[in-house]
């Protein structure tokens, strides 16, 4: 299935020897960005899950203009509250209006995600690409390290990491990095392997050979002919794991290994309503329906793009 | 085949030994000590107290003799002694991980009897009602968290339809069936979740088969489609389905920690969660340990599995 | 303690169990005068929220309130409803006029669960044994600072010779109580323990369950003259989430569950008052805010200390933490005691009031306004973090720039090792004995007020220093109220609310009420009681 992988049929139309490899990197970036919303809309669902995030991130863009209230102001006369026009959401245990926190909750968990995909392929990509490229003996020490950390069992290596770095002196945004780097560092291995598997078929094609041929330092190749051929599958990946993060984050927040309150936060705000969930169910509802949309919105997404980078699925 | 078997295992020896130290790094560099845990509010700033207690978990020795005496004697299958509890870590951990496999198998096992056939038909009706009620439905687990779809699970079948236990587990080998009787609300918690993805995968990788050459000649040759369907295409597509679920069950090892604490069933997850809240120095290393071989040789054996009934894969 | 001399019979000891039964069939909602007799037989189901983490009773807290362990265990002395203190294996005592020496007879013919006597040299053995840090647990082993040594007299008679005069020793022994397990069967202690309590050990699945039968050869009788305790058979199942506790309970899957959330009392009451019972425990503990007074801005020797401790109490809306907190239930409080405790000392004022204003006045003309305020809270207990989240958000309203975390146990330990941070949302309970609090918090040399607070006043010294000393309650009583309103005017720490707590069982559970000490020790009501009714309702 990788070795189908649409880069390569993008690559023949930009090889001029006169462009410098940052103008070449741009213009297939530029290329493959028209080419996919060509094929973007021939998938419904991807269409969807792309409006939905559109969505999502318009929301969080514009959360300052949104947010009506102190998200962390609390007002025990006001607590418990209906949905009113004062509080299109109501308010929470403590008279907090839980419309301004599903917003600002979700900017904070969205940019948590985004940074952790984005920090786990990041250290991930590299590694795997190395690994891959030149095989042998880096490859097997290198993925022998890989698959001890994937040997982690479940949600276990979150939990030692978030409490491990619990300690760390940080705070406000700081403190939100600590999951990022739990959930981007116990991405990486996945991310890792993924690249590898793909740049070990990479690496046995002509137009590295022909890299070769024209000079190329060995390293080079690996990140300026490799590493972006490897990019669909791990970004299908990433997409499909953006959700993925999002729920992680709310159970670590169920297990009280989330952000520290007050910060608006839709797993731990969810999980403090089921105190409340027979004799107020709606607040519940909304943070847990916010989750439910942006899971959804992102599976939905990366669904769609695996199918239309996959071509054997293609006519779906 | 029994090289490369061979091979694999000898591979393993690595593995484990990163995965040794990536746990032991981790639990090192834990905020705080096991003493801290211990001792209540007062005493344990007696600096008396403090080193007696350092000298009795051998504390007080430099960081690699400490590892070296713990590999040494994992080496000799000798786990250590529980900080908290004072029993061997073997007692605390073969009682849960029994605990954790009967939830993670029969759940997955459950997956698999609601996936199978709902994606089966839902590639066979592809565009249907069906199938897009199949695929809201299966979106729609992926995207609850966890957490909530087992409390709402107590709330509607152990309060308002009071047919199944809310929570408690007993062992199979006390009670057979009182035990299944425990475990259907956990196993369908997992299970639901699991079937999502399950049904998704085995969707289109039914597709993907009923789309290939061989299905259009057995259809030419007059084979009834029930027969084409069932006895030729199924049989192939499920390959990826049960590799998956395979895959699953290791994932799920450390995964349930969220369940095992709601429904209160004393899995392995469970019991490291709560000795990295302790410091349970003996308890994490080797609990990590122990599922983290699991984890490998599940991932193995599914690999060579996937081998034997996939004999196109190449070995190597 | 009531009478001076020191000296409480038997026939007193026994009055108190009768009006504890009493209490406690009232609580179950039956009519005094119809109180039916209590038939043997049956085994209890009890749903708590933690599991212990270990056996040996004198390494590991056998916590009152969420294990039932606990019934296979007890100690010289117990509790009754008013708090005072009463025979359980000693029978009768005696306190030296020095208040140095106290001697304890012991009732004849108490055995441990494996038939070997409890006699003085056991008692001995087992106080030594928790003396020493190699073993005992740091609460059991401050109960017994006071030791110098342990002699045996005879088979009954154990003197304790005591360091320095004190006239709280009894309570202490009571204070996570100093629990008696069979000297011969110390090697047995981390996987089956042997105890003198109302129910044998059986069997331990740890965050599964506990299984104790019940102990043929129990020394106490019941208020009928049986022998007690009446049920079979005791269970105990860990069930850590509140919802599913409380499910548990209302699908008849447990008969007792030790508490629920504060969310749902209102609601269960209302609706559940035909089929369950429900019972709020007086005066279990008190939350309380402690600022930081060691170093940093607030200290005793900053030069605005005790000013900015002042705004910081100024910030704090008792009710805000009464209604969102702990949804209505218990009560703000100003003093250490709520006022449904034989201790509850109405005469504390409150000098430092709800004032917003004030603190940002206060801030304001020191030239703080804005000044950075770590709050921190324990993980473990939901009304301590709830606390500190409402906490933080009104000293934001009062001026100050707030942060709030929550941490699990050894980093929060490490905090305040290295002073790192400024109010710490907290509770203190099961303080039986008000010494319990007073010297070890607010005295210059408590264990908790040196590690965490840091006050220091030459006058409470001197108070607490002479109530330890008085047998009298009433004086005792008059010199804690003065400690209380000094530590209010000081704001040495804020006394913010009493944490109530609301157990629940089944309707057919009769002669049973938990109290401060839990379901277990003391004498009268708890699980030692109890027992089914199975007659239909």
């Amino acid at each position: 299935m990788m070795e189908q992988a649409p880069g390569t049929r993008q690559r023949v139309d930009v090889l001029r020897p006169d462009e410098t490899p940052l103008r070449v990197w741009l213009h297939r970036l530029r290329q493959s960005v028209v080419a996919g919303f060509r094929e973007l809309r021939r998938s419904r669902t991807s269409t969807i899950g792309a409006a939905m995030i559109t969505f999502l991130l318009l929301v969080c863009l514009f959360t300052p203009a949104l947010v009506t209230h102190d998200p962390i102001k609390t007002n025990y006369r006001e607590r418990l509250a209906p949905v009113s026009a004062e509080h299109y959401f109501g308010t929470d245990k403590f008279g907090r209006d839980i419309y301004s926190r599903v917003l600002v909750g979700g900017q904070r968990t969205i940019t948590i995600s985004v940074l952790a995909v984005a920090f786990g392929m990041v250290l991930g990509l590299p590694f795997g690409v190395i690994s891959g490229f030149y095989g042998k003996a880096v490859d097997a020490v290198a993925m022998r390290f890989v698959d001890g950390l994937l040997a982690f069992p479940g949600l276990l290596l979150y939990l030692l990491i978030v409490t491990l770095a619990r300690e760390w002196k940080l705070e406000g945004f700081w403190n939100d990095l600590i999951l990022v780097f739990a959930l981007g560092f116990a991405f990486a291995p996945q991310v890792a392997r993924l690249a590898r598997s793909t740049a070990l078929v990479e690496a046995r094609k002509e137009y590295v050979e022909a890299a070769r041929v024209m000079g190329e330092r060995n390293i080079m190749i690996a990140f300026t002919q490799i590493l972006p051929n490897c990019m669909s599958p791990i970004i299908v990946t990433g997409t499909v794991r953006l959700g993925f993060v999002i729920l992680i984050i709310a159970a670590l927040s169920f297990l009280g290994l989330g952000t520290s309150p007050p910060t608006p936060d839709w797993g731990a705000d969810l999980s403090a309503a089921r105190d409340h969930m027979e004799s107020h169910p709606m607040i519940a509802v909304f943070p847990g329906l916010a989750i439910c949309f942006s899971v959804l919105a992102f599976n939905l997404f990366g669904d769609g793009l695996r199918d239309l980078l996959d071509p054997r699925l293609a006519d779906r | 085949m029994l090289i490369y078997t061979i091979n694999r295992l000898l591979q393993l020896i690595p593995v484990v030994l990163i995965l040794t130290v990536v746990v032991f790094g981790f639990v090192q560099a834990l905020p705080g000590d096991i003493i801290d845990s211990l001792g209540g509010q007062e005493a344990v700033e007696d600096p008396e107290v403090r080193a007696a207690l350092e000298k009795e978990f051998g504390l007080d020795k430099p960081i690699y003799v400490q590892y070296a005496r713990w590999v040494g004697k994992i080496a000799t299958g000798d786990f250590g002694k529980s900080l908290i509890t004072r029993r061997p870590v073997s007692v605390e951990l073969l009682e849960r991980i029994p605990a954790t496999i009967y939830l993670a198998l029969v759940g997955i096992g459950l997956s698999l009897v609601i996936a199978i056939p709902l994606g089966t038909i839902a590639a066979v009706r592809r565009n249907t009602k069906f199938d897009y009620g199949a695929q809201v439905t299966s979106l729609l687990g992926i995207s609850i968290p966890e957490f909530w779809f087992a409390i709402l699970c107590v709330l509607m079948f152990s309060l308002y339809f009071p047919i199944l236990p809310s929570s408690g587990y007993v062992a199979p080998t006390e009670d057979f069936a009182k035990s299944l009787w425990y475990l259907v609300l956990p196993a369908v918690a997992v299970g639901f979740r699991q079937a999502a993805f399950t049904t998704r995968l085995t969707r289109s990788s039914m597709l993907d088969e009923i789309s290939k050459e061989y299905v259009d000649t057995a259809r030419s040759l007059g084979l009834p489609e029930w027969k084409v369907i069932y006895k030729y295409t199924l049989r192939n597509a499920l390959i990826p389905t049960i590799t998956i679920s395979g895959l699953q069950l290791a994932a799920l090892l450390g995964g349930t920690v969220v369940l095992e604490t709601i429904f209160a069933w004393p899995g392995i997850g469970l019991t490291i969660y709560q000795a990295i809240q302790l410091r349970d120095y003996p308890v994490i290393q080797s609990g990590v340990l122990i599922l983290g071989v699991m984890v490998v040789a599940i991932n193995l054996m599914i690999d060579l599995l996937y081998r034997v009934l996939n004999p196109r894969v190449q070995l190597g | 303690m009531s009478g001076t001399d020191g000296r409480i019979g038997d026939t007193l000891g026994r009055r108190g169990l009768l009006s504890g039964v009493a209490a406690g069939v009232l609580a179950a909602g039956m009519p005094a005068q119809a109180a039916p007799m209590p038939k043997r037989g049956g085994t209890l189901r009890f749903g708590t929220r933690v599991d212990g983490s270990g056996l040996d009773p004198h390494r590991n807290l056998v916590y009152y309130v969420s294990d039932a362990r606990a019934a296979t265990t007890q100690g010289l002395l117990d509790l009754n409803q008013k708090m005072e203190v009463v025979p359980a294996v000693a029978q009768e005592w005696e306190i030296s006029k020095d208040l140095k020496k106290y001697t304890f007879r012991l009732r004849r013919g108490v055995e441990f669960h494996n038939g070997a006597s409890v006699d003085a040299a056991a008692v001995k053995w087992n106080y030594e044994r928790i003396m020493d840090p190699k073993f005992g647990h740091a609460f059991s082993r401050a109960s017994l600072e006071d030791i110098e040594r342990i002699e045996a007299d005879g088979k009954e008679v154990v003197h304790i010779h005591l360091k320095e005069p004190s006239a709280v020793f009894l309570g202490n022994l009571v204070y996570y109580p100093c629990n008696l397990m069979a000297p011969n069967s110390v090697g047995q202690a981390d996987t089956h323990p042997v105890g003198c309590g109302p129910f044998k050990f059986v069997s331990w699945k740890r965050y599964a369950k506990s299984e104790m039968v019940r102990f043929e050869n129990y020394f106490e009788m019941g208020a009928d003259g049986k022998a007690l305790p009446y049920l079979d058979a005791l269970e105990g199942y860990p069930k850590r989430e509140d919802k599913v506790r409380l499910t548990a309970l209302r699908s008849g899957e447990v008969d007792l569950i030790d508490n629920m959330a504060y969310s749902d009392v209102a609601a269960f009451k209302r609706d559940y008052a035909k089929q369950l019972t429900t019972w709020d425990v007086a005066q279990v503990g008190m939350a309380h805010l402690n600022i930081n007074a060691k170093s940093g801005p607030f200290a005793m020797d900053a030069p605005n200390g005790k000013l900015l401790r002042q705004a910081v109490a100024h910030a704090i809306d008792r009710t805000a933490i009464h209604e969102a907190v702990f949804n209505g239930l218990g009560e703000p409080l100003n003093t250490f005691y709520a006022s449904s405790s034989p201790w509850h000392m109405a005469g504390v004022k409150n000098a430092v009031t709800f004032d917003p204003e004030k603190s940002r006045f206060i801030l304001r003309k020191l030239n703080m306004m804005g000044m950075p305020i770590a709050v921190v809270a324990r993980e473990a207990f939901q009304y301590m973090r709830n606390s500190g989240e409402l906490v933080h958000s009104m000293l934001m309203e009062a001026g100050f720039k707030a942060s709030n975390e929550v941490f699990d146990e050894p980093v929060l330990r490490d905090k305040y090792r290295k002073n790192d941070w400024g109010i710490d949302s907290t509770a203190t309970s099961y303080r039986f004995e008000p010494d319990g609090w007073y010297s070890r918090w607010l005295h210059s040399d408590g264990a908790e007020g040196k590690l965490r607070l840091g006050f220091k006043n030459e006058k409470v010294d001197k108070l607490i220093e002479a109530a330890r000393l008085t047998l009298d309650r009433g004086k005792r009583m008059e010199m804690y109220t003065d400690v209380d309103n000094i530590v209010n005017d000081e704001a040495a720490l804020i006394y913010s609310h009493a944490v109530p707590l609301t157990g629940a069982g089944t309707k057919r559970l009769q002669g049973y009420a938990p109290a401060i000490a839990g379901p277990f020790t003391w004498a009268g009501g708890g699980v030692r009681t109890a027992w089914f009714d199975n007659t239909p309702a």
